[in-house]
């Protein structure tokens, strides 16, 4: 039974990107004509600490505020967020529920038997992929890890479409952003990579696109369904 | 200037004997004295064996400041300075009092709200100061008159905060402080305070101990946080920025801290009960309908105006709170019992003693309470103004 | 007594993290060294700071290790931080350390150090002030200078990156001027206020400008002065050390952009009064420095 929201949330490191995803995920889906809301949650900005952001999306005014604690959809960025415990949450699935989702970015499959106990009993699917990797093939940089990520939770959800997705990254990148000092430190560093904004754009793009693709055939082996209903335009 | 070596088991640095603050409230004998209160917190600090303290220049507090430096030259008191400014006086204070001294200062009005940051700052860090707070009006517009406006900033420091009346009163509650607030259980910083000129420039009776004898010194080591003198293992909390290891972990400790302090406030009651004889202080008609509940001067008022309505053949009693945080909630509910109408005089625009009462109060007890009569830009509050508002509600259309 | 703070207690000691021993049996506590402290002991022992959580590659990093290793006397220092990227190190130092308001900390010291010396009258005890340079001189400016005023037995060492870097990257009064830093979107629009002169004619008696490139120039100017803090007056080190993030730098260029400095802005600059001088000639003589 599709739910009328989901709380999306993204544990990561400091300057992967994990914040940008979470505002391009809420971009598209308020295109795709959901409420959306999303917000990050930090301590001091430094590279590799824990950095998380959140991701509320649904066919009803969204209200409730600040972490994410009893999600319906977890993201993990990065394998050091359960090998060393960079999280805020422990274990890194604490609060998920039922028919729940875990994309975890690892080359490794890092969960522990009691941790498939748990999520089984929660009908929790896990899909467990090397994105980074991922990112390097299909982009060049793995700076865009994000997109992949981004990827495969539109190709999960189903129900926000790709052209949404260009639309949340073309108003991210293109338009005038206020960035935290880390954050746009990265933003020039990766702008220097593509000679231009628009050959940055397609990449994200095509990262983003193939994930989806990648994870809508996922679902289906694995027999996801639907979490999210579709918003009424 | 003294050394703390001169200290001894029996003695304290400057040669007077050390007793406990049963002895010297309860049990040594008194000669009477006429002083002010600024000269009286002076023969407070004087029997208190004082480590440190530090001040600067505000009216109405000035004298007392500078009366402590006296203390100082003349050696009960071991480090003494003027600071920069409040907001360096406070953190100067709490320096002194994270190294292991009983630290006390004074400050009033606009010089509170320069320092505020420090408040919460002391009691997260557990630090037991004191200090003793003339209250004065807050600008704009500027008034040097006591309006205690103030104390409402201060409610929720978490710091103790109690109301002395007059020069005795200050007196006796300034030696308490030390105590309750040293107490391992307690170990909160406390706000003693009075209100300026009325108190701190009045001149009225006073009975005092000899100066030969003095508190017992403070043992930092008995803290429930270790202090800052590479004598005991460090303590990594709360002098720690959490932030800079996990939100997560600064959240979660500072919500745990901060129920904690609240707690701790609360821990003082018996302590400050024993010492105090008593949170709250009732006088006049115990058999009245109506009741005053006060602090400061408003209480002095109020037992003025008690008298005169006496006459008038109108009966009232004057509950005087001692301490404003803790909230003496339980004694103030039994002092209420076949209260039907309750005023409360204050010294500020806003009523936050009435407020905090009725807040307290709510569901407990059925009275009616009325906040007031208050005066602002701590201009005087006559027994005929309190007379006047009594009449209006108990006698409504019939005039004083 | 001092380092007996840092004894295990034996009952724990099989379970206590080879950190924590080694600390106790193999850090160069000043009571074990027959020499004063310096960088040489750096790579075989224990540093007083267990790790750091600041960027890779971090200037203030490397500075805060030496300074650590030169501190004359550790187990009797305390040390007064302030909120920024330094504060970020200090849960990570063995030693006593408080951190409490942005721009308080050279008010907090002066309680510190003197209550320490009323009730130590008898033993020797450092407090050292450790900030960036918001802190020093923006929001704290006037309680650092009035501890200079007052003849502050502290020694105050400002991490300058030039930058409020812990917040994202705001221009701060040492910020040079025409550098383009948030809040400064159109360049700074006045001069580095050189703190180093402002703390000689405030009335400190040693006052140094350098940047971190070299760990032994930064010992010594530690260790002189926190001598000459003990028994002259209030001492002054402006340190720049650059956060490689906010002026896009990688991790291995800080180095590169210190010695950039030491060449350019960071000229050494150095002013010790006749009565330091004196004092640190004595000190030369009695191997203490």
């Amino acid at each position: 039974m599709a739910k009328d929201s989901i709380k999306i949330r993204m544990p990561a490191l400091g300057g992967q990107g994990a914040v940008t995803a979470a505002h391009i995920a809420a971009t598209a889906a308020d295109t795709e004509g959901y409420y959306a809301v999303s917000n990050p949650f930090f301590g001091a900005e430094k590279r590799m600490a824990p950095s998380e952001s959140y991701a509320r999306i649904g066919t009803v005014p969204i209200y409730d505020r600040g972490e994410v604690i009893y999600p319906d959809i977890v993201m993990i960025y990065h394998p050091q967020v359960i090998t060393m415990g960079k999280s805020y949450t422990m274990p890194f699935y604490a609060g998920i529920k039922e028919n729940g989702l875990v994309i975890i970015n690892s080359d490794k499959d890092l969960l522990t038997a009691e941790d498939r106990k748990t999520l089984d009993d929660l009908n929790v699917k896990v899909l467990t992929r090397d994105f980074t990797q991922f990112a390097i093939e299909q982009a060049g940089t793995e700076l865009a890890t994000n997109m992949a990520m981004l990827g495969a939770l539109f190709g999960a959800l189903g129900t926000v479409s790709k052209p949404a997705i260009e639309e949340g990254i073309k108003d991210r990148f293109l338009k005038k952003y206020t960035a935290s000092g880390g954050t746009a430190t990265l933003d020039s560093v990766i702008e220097k990579k593509f000679k231009k904004k628009m050959d940055l754009i397609q990449k994200n793009l095509d990262t983003a696109s193939a994930a989806f693709d990648l994870t809508a055939e996922w679902c289906k082996e694995v027999g996801f369904e639907q979490m999210l209903e579709a918003p009424g335009k | 200037m003294s050394k703390i070596t001169d200290m001894t088991k029996t003695h304290n640095w400057s040669g007077q004997k050390l007793v406990s603050i049963e002895h010297m409230l309860f049990e040594a004998p008194r000669t009477k004295h006429f002083m002010t209160g600024s000269e009286v917190l002076k023969e407070a600090v004087k029997r208190a064996t004082v480590d440190a303290s530090v001040s600067y220049p505000i009216t109405p507090q000035s004298e007392a400041a500078h009366l402590i430096g006296e203390l100082w030259a003349e050696g009960y008191v071991g480090v003494y300075f003027r600071g920069e400014n409040e907001f360096g006086v406070m953190s100067e204070v709490a320096g002194c009092s994270m190294a292991g001294a009983r630290t006390v200062t004074t400050t009033s009005g606009p010089g509170t709200l320069r320092a505020m940051e420090n408040f919460a700052m002391w009691s997260g860090t557990r630090a037991p100061m004191q200090l003793c707070l003339m209250a004065r009006g807050i600008n704009s517009p500027l008034s040097i008159q006591p309006d205690n406006l103030e104390v409402q900033y201060l409610l929720e420091t978490g710091c103790m905060i109690w109301y002395a009346e007059n020069v005795q009163e200050l007196f006796d509650m300034s030696l308490a402080a030390f105590t309750v607030a040293e107490q391992p259980d307690v170990h909160v910083p406390i706000i003693t305070a009075v209100d300026g000129f009325f108190v701190s420039h009045t001149r009225e009776a006073v009975e005092l101990p000899d100066d030969d004898i003095a508190l017992q010194p403070y043992n930092p080591y008995a803290a429930p946080l270790p202090p800052i003198d590479s004598e005991m293992p460090p303590g990594r909390f709360l002098r720690d920025p959490f932030v800079m290891k996990s939100n997560y972990i600064s959240y979660a400790t500072h919500a745990s801290w901060q129920w904690e302090i609240r707690s701790a406030v609360e821990r003082s009651k018996p302590y400050a009960r024993k010492l105090l004889n008593g949170l709250v202080h009732t006088s006049g008609n115990l058999d009245a309908e109506i009741a005053f509940v006060a602090c400061g001067t408003a209480s002095n008022q109020a037992k003025e105006g008690q008298r005169e309505l006496e006459k008038l053949g109108i009966k009232s009693k004057v509950i005087k709170l001692r301490t404003i945080r803790p909230f003496p909630e339980e004694e103030l509910i039994k002092e209420l019992d076949g209260i039907k109408h309750v005023f409360v005089p204050e010294f500020n625009v806003v009523g936050w003693l009435a407020n905090e009462v009725k807040a307290k109060l709510y569901g407990k007890v059925d009275v009616n309470i009325h906040a007031g009569p208050k005066v602002a830009g701590g201009m005087s509050l006559p027994a005929e103004a309190i007379i006047q508002e009594v009449m209006e509600v108990v006698n409504p259309g019939k005039g004083a | 007594m001092a380092l007996d703070i840092y004894k295990v207690n034996p009952e724990f000691r099989d379970i206590m993290p080879k950190e924590i021993i080694d600390l106790e049996e193999n850090a160069t506590w000043a009571q074990n060294q027959e020499k004063p402290r310096g960088i040489k002991e750096l790579p075989e022992t224990k540093e007083l700071l267990e790790e750091h959580s600041l960027c890779a590659g971090c200037p203030e990093a490397a500075t805060l290790r030496y300074v650590l290793s030169a501190l004359p006397k550790p187990e009797e220092t305390v040390i007064v931080n302030s909120t920024g990227c330094t504060s970020l190190m200090f849960p990570h130092i063995a030693l006593h350390t408080v951190h409490s308001l942005f721009g308080n900390q050279n008010a907090v010291a002066s309680g510190i150090k003197r209550v320490l010396e009323w009730r130590f009258p008898d033993k020797q005890k450092d407090v050292v002030v450790l900030a960036g340079d918001g802190a020093t001189v923006d929001i704290g400016l006037d309680y650092t200078l009035q501890s200079f005023f007052r003849q502050e037995k502290i020694t105050t060492i400002c991490f300058d990156n030039e930058v409020y870097a812990n917040t994202g990257g705001q221009e701060s009064g040492m910020t040079a001027k025409g550098q383009v830093f948030k809040m400064a979107p159109t360049g700074k629009k006045f001069d580095k206020v050189p703190m180093w002169e402002l703390a000689k004619t405030s009335g400190c008696h040693y006052s140094v400008n350098m940047t971190g490139s070299a760990p032994k120039a930064v010992a010594k100017a530690v260790r002189e002065a926190i001598l000459v803090a003990r028994e002259i007056g209030p001492t002054y080190l402006n340190i720049y050390t650059p956060c490689i993030l906010e002026i896009g730098l990688s991790a291995n260029e800080g180095l590169g952009e210190m010695k950039a400095g030491d060449k350019h802005r960071f000229e050494f600059y150095k002013h010790v009064s006749p009565e330091a001088e004196e004092y640190l000639k004595k000190c030369k003589k009695e191997g203490i420095l």
